[in-house]
C-alpha cells in the first residue's frame, strides 16, 4: 500500500482532539442542586460504567472518523496482484554465490551441501529455482518442484572468478517476485562478503513479498594476503627501460614478510622480500635491467608466498608485448632544426619511447611514402611539394595521422595543407599591447591534454590564427586565438598546433608540460592504445572497430576453448572476460593479442557483512511498506502491478462514520436538555 | 377564557403578588360564577345563645324583646372561621426545573388564597416556617390585612431545612380559634412524622389542607445522564445514574406521595398534590372542585 499524499497522514494526529475533549468531559462533574436526595441512592459503579460505555462509543467513532479522513486525504492506493494474495504458495529461490571468494577453503562445498539439504525440505505445492550469482545472475534451473532437477542444478555450480554482487542478486529476486506473482523466499548461500554489497544500500532493497534467509558459508574472519595490483608496461619498445610495480595488501592480517617474485613466461626475472604492515599495503618495485623476452606477447605473473588459506589471489597476471618502435616522419625547414631537437628530446624522455623519428626537409619528402609512418609532423613548413601533399591527403583519408605546427614560415601560405582551413593572420604579440599570449582555455577531454593540462606560465609570442571552420578547438589563447585544432579527414586525423615546437615563437619546450604533451599527442596520432597490462574479470574487451565489422575475431579463453561461436565471431563487438587467465585474441586486422585477466581484488577482502547490516537488508523484504512509490523498488514493482486507489471506499467509510457519530452525538444532546433546564431552574 | 389556565411562568413575569392573586382568583371565579357554595369559609350569619362573658353589645335586643331570650347576632365577616396559611420556606422549596420554583409557586397559591379569603371576609393569617417559625401574621379581617399578608409572602426567603415538629408546636399556640389551616410544603419528610406533627391541628377542630408542592422533575426526573446531585438542604452530594432516576426514584416518590396521601386522609387531613408545572388556577380549580364535591 502507498500514499500519493502521505503528508496528509499527519492529520491523524488530530485524533488527540476528541480524546482530549472526552477526557475532559469524563472528568467533568458539575454538581447539580436538587431539592432532596431523600429518595436517591448511591449508584456510582453503574453510573461510571454506563458513562464509560457511552463515551467510549462516541470517542471511538470520532477518533475513527478523523483517522479515516486523514487516510482519505492522503489518497491511499494499493497494488493489485491477483495471484499474490491468498494463494498460500511461495517461490523458493536458492541462490548460491559462485564468486571468486567462494574458492577459499571449503566454502563452496558447504554452501552446496546446505543447499541440497534445503531442497529436501521444500513444502508441497511450492516451486523452487536455483540461481548462481557473482557479478551477474545465472538461472541454473527453471521454477520447478522436481527435487532431482534442483539437486542437479545445485551440484553443477562451481566457484568462478567473478566478483560477487548482492545488488544483481536482489534485482533478480525482485524480477522473480514480479514474474511469479507469488511470495518469494530466497535462501542465500554465500560467504556474505562485505565487499559484495553495493555502495548504495537502495540497490539491495528487496521489496514486498521477498523474504531473505541467509546461510553463511564462511566460518569467520580470514586473514588474507593478496597481490592487489600490478603496474607493468603494456608494450616494451626498449628492453632496458622496464619497470614493474606490484602492490601487496593484507586484509585483516598481521604484519608479514612475504617473498614477491616476478615471472615472465614462467621464468623468474626478479624477486624480493616485502614487509607488509598489519592490514596494510606495501609496494614492490622491480626495474629489469634488460628484459629478455621475445617479440610479441609475453605472459607475466607476480607471485607472493603468503601461506594463507586463500592461494587464489596470491598471483597476478599481466601481459607484456615486446615491440619495435614505430617510425614517425618529422618534416622541417632547414631553419627549424631546433624544433626537431626539442621534439626528439621530449619523445625520448618518456618511459616508453614508441617512435623513431625520421627527419627530412620538405624537398626531400616528395618521394617518401607516408603510409609506413605512424604519424607525420610538418613543423613550420612553408611549402609542401604537391605530390607529397597529395600523398598526405591519401594517407590521412586512409586512417593516417598528420600533425602540423604553424610558424612564421607556414604563415606565408593562405591555407593549411590537408587541414584545408584558411590562415587569417600571423599574430606577433610584441607588436600589440601585450608582449605575449597565454593559454586561456584547454579542453581536458582531448587526448593530447588529458594528462598534461597545466600549461600555466607558457608564453606564446607568435601564433598563426587559423579559422577553425569545422575543426575541434582543444586549446585557446587569451586573445581567443585557437592554439590546438583537430579535424577528422576521412578515417584519419589532422592536428594543427598554431605555433612552433621550438622556443622561439613560445617557451613551451622549456616547461614541464611539453614532454607529456608531445608523448600523448604522438601516442594519440600513432594510435597506440593506452590499455593496461591486465584486465579484471567481468570487464568487457572491445573486439573490433566499426570499420572492421563483418570480419571474424577469434578468442581463446584461458582454458584454450573458443569463447565465441561462429556467429559471435563475425558480429560480436565485445566479449566479457569471465575467467581469470590469459585470453588469446586474434583481431580482424590479423593482430594477435594476449589479454591477462585477474579476479577483482575486492574478492580478496574476506570480511563478512556485519549482523546489523544483514538484518537491515533482510528487513527491506517482507513486511517493509514502501510509503513512497516514487522511490526504490516501488516503481519497479508498480510498473507491472496496477496501483489501485481505494480513496472512494475510505471516503464512504468516513461518511458512514460521520452519520453514526451524528446519531450517537445527537442522542447525547437530547439527554442534556432536561439537565440544562434543571440547572437553570435551580439557579 | 384567556385567564383560565395561567402558566406559572407567565405569572412569574407579573411584578406584584396582589396582581398575581387577583389575576388568578378573578380568573377562576369568573369561570365558576353562580356557584353559591363556593368558598373556603362557612359564609352565613348566625344567632347564638348568650353565654356568660359575651359582649352585651352583640345581643340582638329585638329578638330578646320578641322572644325574651338573649341571642347574640353574628354578622358576616365576624364568623369564627379563620384561614391560616403555613408556608414552608425550607431550602428544598427553592428547587425548580423551569422559571418558577416551588417557593414562587407556593407564594402564588398563598397570595391567591389570601385574596380569595379576603374577598369573602374571612380572617386570614400566615405563618412562614422552615425549621423555625420565620414570620407570623395573625388572622384578621382588619383593613389592610390583605396587603400585610401579600407583603409578608413576597418577602419570604429560602431558609434552611424543614423540621415540622418544632414549628408545629408553636402553631398550636397561634391557633386559638377553629378554622382552616392550609399547609404549603414539599413534605420531604417521613409521612408518618408529617402526619403526626400536623394531626394535633385537626384535633382542635381545624380543617387542615396539605398542599404538596412538587416540581415535575421531582415527580418524574427525565435526566438520562449520570449526575452529581447536591441536596439543597443538607448540601450532601450524590452521584446518581439515569436508570435510577427513571425507575427506582419514580417508584419511591410515588410511594411517598401515596403514603402521605393515605396517612393524611386517615388522619382527616385534606391532601392535594400540586405540580408546579401545571397552571396555577387549574390546580386551584381542581382542588376546589374536589373539595366542593366532598362538601
Amino acid at each position: 500500500m502507498g500514499f500519493l499524499a502521505p503528508w496528509f497522514l499527519a492529520g491523524a494526529l488530530a485524533v488527540g482532539v476528541p480524546v482530549w475533549l472526552h477526557l475532559l468531559r469524563q472528568h467533568k462533574s458539575v454538581p447539580l442542586p436538587f431539592s432532596s436526595l431523600m429518595f436517591f441512592e448511591r449508584r456510582t459503579q453503574s453510573s461510571v460504567k454506563h458513562r464509560r460505555l457511552r463515551y467510549l462509543l462516541l470517542l471511538a467513532l470520532r477518533a475513527l472518523l478523523i483517522v479515516v479522513l486523514a487516510l482519505a486525504f492522503s489518497k491511499p492506493f494499493t497494488y493489485m496482484v491477483p495471484g499474490l494474495a491468498g494463494s498460500g504458495q511461495k517461490m523458493v529461490v536458492i541462490a548460491l554465490d559462485d564468486s571468486f571468494s567462494m574458492r577459499q577453503g571449503d566454502r563452496m562445498e558447504r554452501a552446496r551441501s546446505e543447499a541440497l539439504q534445503l531442497v529436501g525440505g521444500i513444502g508441497a505445492g511450492n516451486k523452487a529455482q536455483v540461481l548462481a550469482f557473482s557479478s551477474g545472475v545465472r538461472m541454473m534451473s527453471d521454477p520447478t518442484d522436481d527435487v532431482a532437477v534442483l539437486r542437479a542444478a545445485i551440484s553443477s555450480i562451481v566457484p568462478g572468478d567473478g566478483r560477487g554482487s548482492y545488488a544483481e542478486l536482489t534485482r533478480a529476486l525482485r524480477s522473480i517476485a514480479q514474474s511469479s506473482r507469488m511470495p518469494v523466499e530466497a535462501h542465500l548461500f554465500s560467504d556474505l562478503q562485505k565487499s559484495s554489497l553495493p555502495s548504495s544500500f537502495a540497490d539491495v532493497r528487496l521489496g514486498d513479498g521477498i523474504r531473505l534467509v541467509t546461510h553463511p558459508a564462511a566460518t569467520g574472519e580470514q586473514p588474507n594476503f593478496a597481490v592487489e595490483s600490478v603496474n607493468a608496461p603494456r608494450r616494451v619498445y626498449d628492453p632496458k627501460k622496464v619497470r614493474i610495480q606490484a602492490t601487496v595488501v593484507g586484509y585483516g592480517a598481521e604484519r608479514g614478510d612475504l617473498k614477491v617474485s616476478v615471472h615472465l613466461n614462467n621464468r623468474e626475472i626478479g624477486s624480493k622480500t616485502l614487509s607488509v604492515p598489519a592490514s596494510g599495503r606495501a609496494t614492490f618495485d622491480l626495474t629489469v635491467p634488460s628484459l629478455d623476452a621475445p617479440h610479441g606477447f609475453n605472459r607475466g605473473e607476480v607471485r607472493i608466498e603468503s601461506r594463507d588459506g586463500f592461494p587464489g589471489d596470491d598471483r597476478y597476471l599481466f601481459s607484456i608485448e615486446r615491440a619495435d618502435p614505430r617510425p614517425a616522419l618529422f618534416v622541417h625547414e632547414t631553419k627549424g632544426a631546433r624544433s626537431l631537437l626539442y621534439f626528439r628530446a621530449a619523445l625520448e624522455a618518456s618511459t616508453s619511447s614508441a617512435f623513431v623519428i625520421d627527419a627530412v626537409r620538405p624537398e626531400q619528402a616528395a618521394g617518401i611514402s607516408p603510409s609506413r609512418y605512424a604519424f607525420i609532423l610538418l613543423s613550420d613548413v612553408s611549402s609542401v611539394p604537391p605530390a607529397f601533399e597529395e600523398a598526405l591527403r591519401k594517407y590521412v583519408r586512409a586512417g593516417g595521422s598528420l600533425w602540423i605546427a604553424l610558424g612564421r614560415a607556414a604563415a606565408v601560405r593562405n591555407r593549411v595543407p590537408v587541414f584545408d582551413e584558411n590562415i587569417a593572420e600571423a599574430v606577433y604579440a610584441s607588436r600589440s599591447q601585450e608582449r605575449f599570449q597565454t593559454v586561456a582555455w584547454l579542453d581536458p577531454a582531448h587526448p593530447s591534454i588529458r594528462r598534461a593540462n597545466r600549461w600555466d606560465g607558457v608564453k606564446f609570442y607568435q601564433v598563426v590564427r587559423v579559422e577553425p571552420g569545422k575543426a575541434r578547438v582543444a586549446a585557446r589563447l587569451s586573445d581567443d586565438t585557437p592554439l590546438l585544432l583537430e579535424k577528422q579527414v576521412g578515417e584519419g586525423r589532422v592536428l594543427v598546433f598554431a605555433s612552433t615546437l621550438d622556443n622561439i615563437s613560445n617557451d613551451f619546450p622549456l616547461h614541464a608540460s611539453f614532454v607529456p604533451f608531445i608523448e600523448q599527442t604522438s601516442r594519440y596520432l600513432g594510435r597506440i592504445e593506452e590499455s593496461g597490462a591486465s584486465h579484471t574479470v567481468g570487464t568487457f574487451l572491445e573486439l573490433r572497430t566499426q570499420k572492421e565489422s563483418g570480419a571474424a575475431v577469434e578468442v581463446l579463453d584461458p582454458q584454450g576453448r573458443r569463447a565465441l561461436s561462429l556467429e559471435e565471431a563475425a558480429r560480436a563487438e565485445t566479449i566479457e572476460l569471465a575467467s581469470a587467465g590469459f585470453y588469446d585474441v586474434r583481431r580482424p586486422s590479423g593482430r594477435h593479442e594476449l589479454v591477462a585477466v585477474n579476479p577483482d581484488r575486492h574478492e580478496s577482502d574476506l570480511a563478512v557483512i556485519p549482523a546489523e547490516t544483514l538484518a537491515l537488508w533482510q528487513n527491506t523484504g517482507q513486511g517493509s511498506k514502501d510509503a513512497n512509490p516514487a522511490a526504490g523498488t516501488g516503481v519497479q514493482a508498480g510498473d507491472e502491478r496496477k496501483p489501485s486507489s481505494f480513496w472512494w471506499y475510505v471516503m464512504l467509510s468516513a461518511l458512514i462514520l460521520a452519520v453514526a457519530e451524528s446519531l450517537v452525538g445527537n442522542r447525547h444532546l437530547n439527554v442534556e436538555e432536561p439537565v440544562e433546564r434543571m440547572e437553570k431552574g435551580a439557579a | 377564557m384567556l385567564q383560565r389556565f395561567l402558566d406559572p411562568a407567565t405569572l412569574a413575569s407579573i411584578s406584584g403578588l396582589d396582581l398575581v392573586a387577583r389575576t388568578v382568583v378573578d380568573g377562576f371565579v369568573a369561570g365558576l360564577h353562580r356557584s353559591p357554595d363556593f368558598g373556603f369559609s362557612q359564609e352565613f350569619a348566625e344567632y347564638r345563645a348568650y353565654a356568660q362573658g359575651d359582649d352585651l353589645r352583640h345581643v340582638d335586643w329585638n329578638v330578646f324583646a320578641r322572644t325574651d331570650r338573649c341571642y347574640l347576632k353574628r354578622f358576616r365577616g365576624e364568623t369564627n372561621t379563620q384561614i391560616l396559611i403555613l408556608l414552608d420556606t425550607s431550602a428544598s422549596m427553592g428547587f425548580g426545573s423551569h422559571s418558577v420554583n416551588k417557593l414562587d409557586y407556593a407564594r402564588f397559591v398563598s397570595a391567591s388564597i389570601c385574596y380569595l379569603a379576603n374577598s369573602q371576609r374571612d380572617a386570614t393569617g400566615l405563618i412562614v416556617f422552615d425549621d423555625e417559625v420565620r414570620n407570623y401574621i395573625s388572622p384578621s379581617t382588619r383593613q389592610g390585612q390583605l396587603f400585610r399578608l401579600l407583603h409578608a409572602i413576597e418577602k419570604t426567603e429560602l431558609g434552611s431545612h424543614t423540621d415540622f415538629s418544632k414549628p408545629f408546636i408553636h402553631f398550636q399556640e397561634f391557633l386559638r380559634r377553629r378554622g382552616l389551616v392550609v399547609v404549603l410544603s414539599d413534605f420531604y419528610e417521613d409521612p408518618e412524622k408529617i402526619v403526626r406533627a400536623v394531626e394535633p391541628l385537626r384535633y382542635r377542630g381545624n380543617e387542615v389542607i396539605l398542599f404538596h408542592l412538587l416540581d415535575p422533575q421531582e415527580i418524574a426526573p427525565q435526566f438520562r445522564e449520570p449526575l452529581l446531585l447536591v441536596d439543597m438542604e443538607t448540601q450532601t452530594s450524590l452521584e446518581v445514574s439515569p436508570d435510577y432516576g427513571r425507575n427506582e426514584y419514580r417508584t419511591k416518590i410515588q410511594a411517598h406521595i401515596e403514603d402521605l396521601r393515605s396517612k393524611a386522609r386517615g388522619a382527616g387531613l385534606d391532601y392535594f398534590l400540586m405540580d408546579t408545572g401545571r397552571p396555577l388556577d387549574e390546580g386551584l380549580r381542581e382542588y376546589l372542585g374536589v373539595r366542593q364535591g366532598r362538601l
